[in-house]
């Protein structure tokens, strides 16, 4: 890009926002040219949900400006952000699934002809929008029928027909597969070529340099930096994410104990077929695959999540009939839910009743619970897990994702298990506490501990597991070994028919 | 301070409001305040506030009861019939225990047959109902001549009537169970994310039975202390009931979403409806503007609570 042809098309002056005893945003600077991508990263708590929701007209700021070419510009609801032409893309979708493409795409300033709304025009304009993203989806549709990352392109093609000019898209892909991200990162950068300047806001470095002009890194509510992608590497934006060095590569070398877990030909509804494989103490046992591949049906089988049609289970030589959660657990089997809000955390109850609602019965005198075993029992998990927070009574929704990922490992660490399934273990996690529950699992399976790990991210599987297996179409097409594991290997297995 | 007044002002709104609407009335009546309206009103809020109590625990884990109209008259019903055979203590025991079953009932229609408690309870709303007609043929059950059933109705302690005593008793009872026992802990999990509580090992269905057969025996109490009060009992009683419960639970500042309970503030949630009915009627407003007001007041009451820009420093400030 040549940054001298491309004006400043929205900017942002000395943007503090204060929250009770939080500074959040701290005299923040940041530029968006149009007809760049601009990426923006940081830590969970860096201060980027925080000014993304300024720009949406979420929140006021405490101090600062917002400028758009140039006018400063106050927002009083998002329906401002949108008019004034700033579409925001948020994680969670602003879509209705019952209600058509076309109608979530028009939502609010339907097309009306004598009073009614205007189907044909409204179908038309949608379809235009959507072949600008070159997808091809019959606007009739009803939402709720279409994928994940179609359902994306749809509030992608909203921001388009809101003729926005900006468009901040936060945490973009944190649901779609491979392909799917290679498709949204395209459309961004087509995006931009048509004039219109993108916020990208991601955790994913690899995406960031792939598909930013330049990239502004957040840390502790501050600007740290900006610079285009071409004077930057992954490790420079690390360091000044996190302010320290962040350990990558392969998992540290391994002692196995004897075989506590034996599967033998599982077979799970229409999704898995005669997996088989056994699991030593103190090893880490990755199940990769594309979406759809089994590897997710197999950790959920276990855990007693989905019906197991046919197979053998054996836990410590005992064989083991599994078809509820409490069941597993009891068995000594835990698990981390690969989708922490919807199925992890007790967003209403404390840190501490988050870790321990599961050995409450242990935790009992006479018929209540005893308030000291409980307090000492959630400190000793705090403390192990390097839990964030102003106190144990804090509610775990006021925890960043990291410390409250920890939080419903520690819940699972407290169940006493002797096999850990881990399912998208640092999914939405920041990169600083990402090392930390690596670190982490590292030492629990030195200790003893089992682990059976599914996660889509390559690298993190490199990371973590000493032995892999891939999946494909519900079976195990390949099982690779230390050195063997690499992100080529692993997909030529997931990708072979 | 400014802190700690908006805190106070999230966790006691209610008792501030019960507190003025208190000033209110009896500056506007005096009657008010005497002593015999005073036990009254706090009697007619029992009664509400019985049920109520149950209510919290179904709304505090993420569902609703809408039957508990139907099982409130069914166990009066029950309760009247069995007085002649098995006198009057037994006769209460039974009650409790026939609402605590149709509880039960709704419970497993929910685990068992994954019907959602609104439908399931909806249901069983009419099916109750049906019973307890079927069961008195219609008719009016009385227990005239026989006041033995007076004493969930009457004095009781130190001059206090039993409705006051068994409402502060089940509110202590309950929330002791919510706060500090294991079985609290897990219906405030089940509120607060279902599938999450299930992975962790709750065993959701049980603490389902376990809320509505409470929900039930509570439902069953209050309409006994209904009958006993009229000294009949029939199919129709209570009809609305379970709308009252559910308003009382939420003025009193269980979040409908789930996750949390006060009993508290459902006590204090029914004293302030039945403070205004009672203001009312000193006032002389024709019974049906009550309902009418009722209603207006209690929108107005949740609309203050959950504006999310409405704080009692910023309020302060402005007067200052």
């Amino acid at each position: 890009m040549n940054e001298n042809n491309h004006r400043v098309l929205l900017e942002v002056q000395k943007l503090t926002r204060r929250f009770p005893g939080v500074l959040a945003l701290n005299n923040v600077d940041f530029d968006l040219r149009s007809g760049e991508v601009h990426a923006l990263v940081g830590e969970n708590g860096a201060g980027k949900s925080t000014m993304i929701n300024i720009l949406a007209g979420v929140l006021s700021p405490s101090s600062g400006s917002v400028l758009l070419d140039g006018t400063p510009i106050v927002f009083h609801n998002p329906a401002d952000a949108q008019h004034a032409g700033i579409s925001v893309i948020f994680q969670e979708f602003n879509l209705v699934p019952q209600l058509s493409v076309a109608e979530n795409i028009f939502i609010n300033r339907e097309p009306t002809r004598n009073g009614l709304i205007d189907w044909e025009k409204m179908n038309r304009h949608s379809k235009e929008a959507l072949k600008r993203l070159e997808i091809d989806i019959d606007p009739r549709l009803p939402l709720s029928s279409l994928s994940v990352a179609q359902q994306q392109l749809v509030e992608i093609a909203r921001a388009l027909a809101f003729d926005a000019r900006v468009i901040v898209m936060d945490e973009p892909t944190a649901a779609l597969s491979e392909h799917e991200v290679d498709r949204l990162l395209d459309i961004a950068r087509s995006l931009a070529k048509d004039g219109v300047g993108v916020i990208y806001v991601s955790h994913k470095l690899e995406e960031v340099f792939k598909v930013a002009d330049r990239i502004t890194v957040m840390r502790d509510g501050t600007h740290i930096l900006t610079d285009s992608t071409a004077n930057l590497d992954e490790d420079k934006v690390i360091y000044a994410m996190v302010g320290r060095a962040l350990i990558h590569g392969r998992c540290p070398d391994r002692s196995f104990g004897e075989i506590v877990l034996t599967v033998k030909d599982l077979a799970v509804e229409d999704s898995v077929h005669n997996v088989s494989f056994e699991l030593r103490a103190g090893e880490i046992l990755g199940l990769a695959g594309l979406m759809g591949s089994g590897a997710t049906d197999v950790i959920e089988a276990l855990f007693g999540l989905r019906d197991a049609k046919a197979g053998e289970i054996n836990l410590q030589g005992k064989a083991l009939a599994i078809d509820n959660p409490r069941n597993a657990i009891r068995s000594r089997l835990g698990y981390v839910p690969d989708d922490r809000n919807k199925a992890g955390s007790l967003p209403d109850l404390s840190v501490k009743q988050n870790i321990t609602i599961g050995i409450l019965g242990r935790l009992r005198r006479f018929f209540w619970i005893d308030r000291k075993q409980e307090q000492g029992s959630a400190e000793t998990y705090r403390e192990k897990l390097n839990v964030r927070c102003s106190s144990l009574n804090q509610r775990i929704s006021n925890l960043s994702g990291g410390n409250q990922q920890k939080v419903v490992l520690a819940r699972a660490l407290a169940e006493d298990c002797k096999v850990l399934l881990l399912a998208e273990p640092t999914r939405g996690v920041d990169v600083g506490a990402k090392a930390e529950i690596y670190i982490l699992i590292d030492t629990l399976v030195e200790s003893g501990l089992a682990v059976l790990l599914e996660s889509s991210e390559l690298p993190e599987i490199i990371r973590l597991a000493n032995r892999v297996l891939v999946f494909a179409s519900g079976q195990i097409r390949g099982e690779l070994t230390g050195e063997e594991i690499t992100q080529e290997s692993v997909m030529a297995l997931a990708t072979r028919v | 301070m400014k802190n700690f007044l908006n805190k106070f002002w999230k966790s006691y709104s209610i008792a501030v409001v019960v507190l003025t609407v208190g000033l209110v009335l009896s500056f506007l009546t005096p009657r008010f305040l005497k002593f015999d309206n005073l036990l009254n009103v706090m009697t007619n809020a029992s009664l509400v506030a019985i049920v109520g109590l149950g209510m919290t625990l179904a709304i505090a884990s993420g569902n609703f009861d809408l039957s508990v109209g139907s099982t409130a008259a069914f166990a009066g019903c029950i309760a009247f019939s069995l007085v002649p055979h098995i006198g009057v203590p037994a006769s209460i025991l039974a009650g409790v225990i026939a609402g605590a079953v149709v509880g039960l009932i709704n419970g497993l229609i929910i685990t068992e047959l994954r019907v959602p408690a609104f439908i399931a309870t909806l249901g069983m709303f009419t099916i109750v109902r049906g019973a307890a007609l079927m069961y008195t043929d219609g008719k009016d059950l009385t227990l005239f001549g026989q006041t033995g059933f007076k004493v969930l109705s009457g004095e009781y302690l130190l001059g206090i009537p039993t409705p006051i005593l068994l409402a502060i008793g089940i509110a202590i009872l309950l929330g002791f169970m919510v706060s500090q026992t294991r079985f609290g802990r897990h219906i405030l999990a089940l509120g607060s994310n279902f599938p999450a509580a299930q992975r962790s090992g709750v065993p959701t269905s049980r603490i389902i039975w376990g809320i509505f057969s409470i929900v039930g025996a509570t439902a069953a109490l209050s309409g006994m202390i209904l009958s006993s009060q009229v000294l009949t009992a029939n199919a129709r009683l209570a009809t609305g009931l379970e709308l009252s419960a559910i308003a009382v639970v939420v003025l009193g500042g269980t979040a409908l979403a789930g996750g949390q309970a006060t009993m508290v503030g459902t006590l204090l949630g029914a004293l302030l409806i039945a403070m205004i009915n009672n203001g009312l009627n000193l006032l002389n407003v024709p019974i049906f503007y009550q309902e009418l007001t009722v209603g207006v007041l209690m929108l107005g009451a949740l609309a203050i609570k959950m504006s999310k820009g409405f704080k009692l420093s910023t309020l302060l400030r402005r007067q200052a």
